[in-house]
């Protein structure tokens, strides 16, 4: 008998926990994203209800399903995983439950304060800062209990799936936490510390590395342990599942720049992250190879099992979504699927079919043992199966034929060189069809989610009494008192080298392994960031270009609250299409004062960037009160509270001083930005008013609004000689 | 004088490069040891740590670190 024998449990209760908080916001999560999609389908879904708003709700959405679904279902099998695999409780179940209810808090302040218009207007980024405070805490504690569990192993080699863990602990927080500096304005307004080209650059830095290291890396290390697990036999090749993680941590964090081809972002920085992103091709794919070879010899249980049946069809997707990355990434691909429905579809293919498959996978897999009963109905299960895998190709049929005929439709000529769709809303009326196929693709894998809740609730109501602590016994760790003995005596320095000694010492070395994946994460971000930030040829200034006056700030913090930047870029490429639409394409020099920037990511409306003098004031006036007036067939929802709710002047000065310290040139602003504010209210409301709009609207929040949009992209022309006449009908 | 300006006067630039092919260099050696031949026994070990916790009360004596 071993001496250092010890007997300890694991604790399954914090899992039961995370586990049914993944199923409840999940169904949260994805009813949002109906009700959002039935409002591009038909606008009248908007309710002219403020918080009910598209522009407020998208957010909603992909912070519901991103942070609360895949987190939760993230933290469930971690923490169900990290302890069997470490053969070690975890470190304290105090930190358990504070992360546990820390981060479900966290889920309702998201969910109370972005329907309210609370917003740092940065996909998936969006929360305020005294939220992102409480997400950092609750982080740390997680990452505290999670190495503190390591520190307490009983198993000397760390297996694979708790490398990926590592990643994504580490990288996650260094990635949140520099994303989101920022300037408070007040409690629940901040102002991005970055600013233009430097903003968006950190954004998508962060963006897409959220999508690596939430949604991939955990994912993956979730795959590795439950499905050896569900197949009952170990991963095709440990060591390629070794060569998947280095390449992820390696190539994955220069990748970002994609997100921003053809925009004002350095080429230099575009062709890197391109060209990174095309290398990730190859592990992905030894990833999705790997798990699905696990399953040989074992496809008979694939027939009979629901849960092999979540796993194979997840990693597919997983290959499918990580194989159209890397081809949107390219420049050319690039300029037809940007802006469009394809980025969406992509998304999708990604999120329910790799995230939310393996999901449900993993709890059908968990449900019996967690409760210690049987799984309630295996055949409910497989309805879920087939629902979920209609649901995801029905949605993602429709938005890759939206996308592309949008796609395609926008850089369209006739045979006299013309645009031969001038009129944005054309192209948005051809995707109507493709709209309403996507709400019955989603509402399947909603109806499975449904069954999905039925069954973990009846596994829940047929579980023991008392559910039993699981007891086990393994021997302690004893402190290697001498270095690993050499397999054989090296012959030379290639032949100690090629031994690997120094890897394997790594592996056994948790601290160490975790300052090394850190390092490179740090190493790979800050020579890709630093030339944007700190060298200034790549941010030519522009002199014409000013600060907003504060009115104009206080609109474009409208234009934020309303979450305009959900469906409006505001960043001209320099194609050919899009400058016949939009005019002179954007220059890095013309945002230095955006603080954040607002390029956007998605056309569902036409860009804004040159919105300024396009129209008459009292064009928007009408066309914010109601755009179907104005636009007969416009799905943009309408904002009729923009011309009761009173502008809050005094409030004003806060937010001039917080760009201020920013650096922002505000000039005599800096003192009496109200009075400034006030004086070009009652300019533009009488201005409204001579153009047959209603009377007194320059104490209200439209006028600031209107303000905004009017200044939009006229910086730049005010050098220009003549300045060009607004294109009569132009959408 | 602003930060920017002194790492612009520093003329950095070329340290990209350099940041580049240290992480080629540092990715390069990692392959070659995680494909090292000597490790085909402690990856078998290792790939089936996640099967091993099906036993919980039965007690395993270690098999040691070398394979």
């Amino acid at each position: 008998m071993n001496p250092h024998l010890e007997t300890f449990s694991y604790d399954d209760a914090i899992v039961r926990k995370f586990m049914l908080a993944t199923f409840v916001w999940g169904l949260v999560g994805m009813l949002v994203g109906l009700l959002i999609a039935l409002q591009l389908a038909n606008p009248a879904f908007n309710l002219d209800i403020a918080w009910l708003s598209f522009g407020r709700l998208r957010p909603l959405h992909t912070n519901a399903v991103i942070f609360a679904f895949a987190g939760n279902a993230f933290f469930t099998g971690a923490y169900y995983s990290t302890q069997r695999l470490l053969k070690a409780r975890m470190y304290s179940d105090r930190l358990s439950a504070f992360h546990f209810w820390g981060w479900q808090l966290i889920i309702v302040a998201a969910a109370l304060t972005l329907p309210l218009g609370f917003t740092q207007a940065k996909e998936y980024a969006e929360l305020e800062w005294p939220i992102d405070i409480a997400i950092a805490v609750v982080w740390v504690a997680f990452a505290v209990n999670f190495f503190g569990t390591i520190a307490r192993r009983r198993e000397r080699h760390l297996y694979v799936t708790l490398w990926f863990y590592i990643a994504s602990i580490v990288t996650v927080a260094v990635l949140h936490i520099f994303n989101n500096l920022s300037i408070p304005a007040g409690w629940f307004k901040s102002y991005s510390l970055y600013a233009g080209v430097q903003d968006a650059f950190m954004q998508w830095w962060y963006g897409h590395n959220a999508v690596a290291f939430f949604l991939t890396t955990p994912f993956l290390g979730l795959m590795y342990y439950f499905l050896p697990k569900a197949a009952n036999r170990p991963v095709f090749s440990y060591r390629l599942s070794i060569l998947h993680f280095w390449s992820l941590v390696f190539l994955y964090i220069w990748a970002g720049p994609h997100h921003l081809h053809y925009t004002a972002l350095p080429e230099w920085a575009s062709t890197l992250g391109m060209l990174f992103s095309v290398m990730l091709w190859m592990p992905s794919w030894g990833g999705m190879i790997n798990g699905l070879l696990t399953l040989r010899g074992a496809w008979r249980k694939v027939a009979e099992d629901p849960v092999l049946k979540f796993f194979v069809v997840a990693v597919t997707a997983y290959g499918m979504s990580t194989f159209e990355g890397p081809m949107l990434s390219v420049k050319s691909v690039n300029a037809l699927a940007h802006y469009t429905d394809w980025i969406i579809a992509h998304v999708h293919t990604g999120a329910l079919g790799w995230n939310g498959l393996l999901t449900f996978g993993m709890v059908y897999w968990l449900l019996p043992r967690l409760y210690q009963t049987r799984l309630h109905s295996v055949r409910l299960a497989e309805v879920h199966f087939w629902l979920a895998t209609l649901g995801i190709l029905l949605y993602v049929t429709a938005i890759y034929s939206a996308g592309l005929t949008q796609g395609l439709m926008w850089r369209a000529f006739d045979e006299t060189g013309r645009l031969q769709y001038p009129d944005f809303v054309e192209t948005v009326l051809r995707l109507l069809p493709m709209y309403w196929l996507r709400v019955i693709g989603g509402s399947l894998y909603i109806l499975g989610m449904l069954i999905f809740g039925y069954n973990i609730l009846m596994t829940w109501r047929s579980r023991p009494a008392t559910l039993a602590e699981p007891t086990v016994q393994a021997p302690r760790l004893v402190p290697l008192a001498a270095p690993v003995p050499a397999l054989a005596p090296a012959r030379s320095l290639w032949g100690r080298f090629a031994d690997a000694a120094w890897h394997r010492t790594w592996e056994r070395l948790p601290v160490t392994f975790t300052v090394m994946v850190t390092v490179a994460v740090l190493v790979a971000s800050l020579f890709e960031i630093i030339p944007t930030f700190l060298i200034r040829s790549n941010v030519p200034t522009i002199a014409s270009v000013q600060p907003y006056t504060p009115l104009e700030l206080a609109g474009r913090d409208l234009y934020i609250r309303e979450g305009c930047f959900n469906c409006h870029s505001q960043m001209i490429r320099p194609l050919r299409h899009e400058t016949e639409r939009y005019g002179e394409y954007s220059k890095p020099g013309e945002s230095v004062y955006d603080h954040p920037f607002l390029w956007g990511s998605r056309r569902i409306g036409p860009d804004l960037a040159r919105e300024g003098g396009r129209f008459p004031d009292l064009w928007h006036v009408r066309h914010l009160e109601d755009p179907r007036a104005i636009t007969p067939n416009s799905i943009m929802p309408a904002y009729p509270w923009m011309l009761t709710a009173d502008l809050d002047f005094d409030g004003i000065q806060r937010r001039v001083d917080a760009m201020a310290m920013l650096g922002v040139p505000y000039g005599d602003a800096l003192t009496r930005a109200p009075a400034l504010a006030r004086e070009q209210a009652r300019i533009l409301a009488a201005s409204i008013e001579a153009q047959g709009g209603p009377p007194g609207l320059e104490t209200k929040e439209i006028v600031a609004m209107v303000a905004y949009l009017q200044r939009l992209g006229t910086d730049i022309r005010r050098i220009a000689p003549a300045p060009a006449t607004a294109p009569a009908g132009a959408p | 004088m602003r930060l920017s300006d002194i790492m612009a006067a520093a003329g950095l630039a070329g340290w990209a490069q350099a940041a580049l092919i240290l992480f080629l260099l540092a990715f390069g050696a990692i392959v070659i040891a995680v494909l090292a031949p000597s490790r085909r026994r402690e990856y078998d070990r290792a790939s089936r740590i996640p099967l091993d916790d099906d036993h919980p009360v039965t007690p395993r004596e270690r098999t040691g670190d070398t394979p």
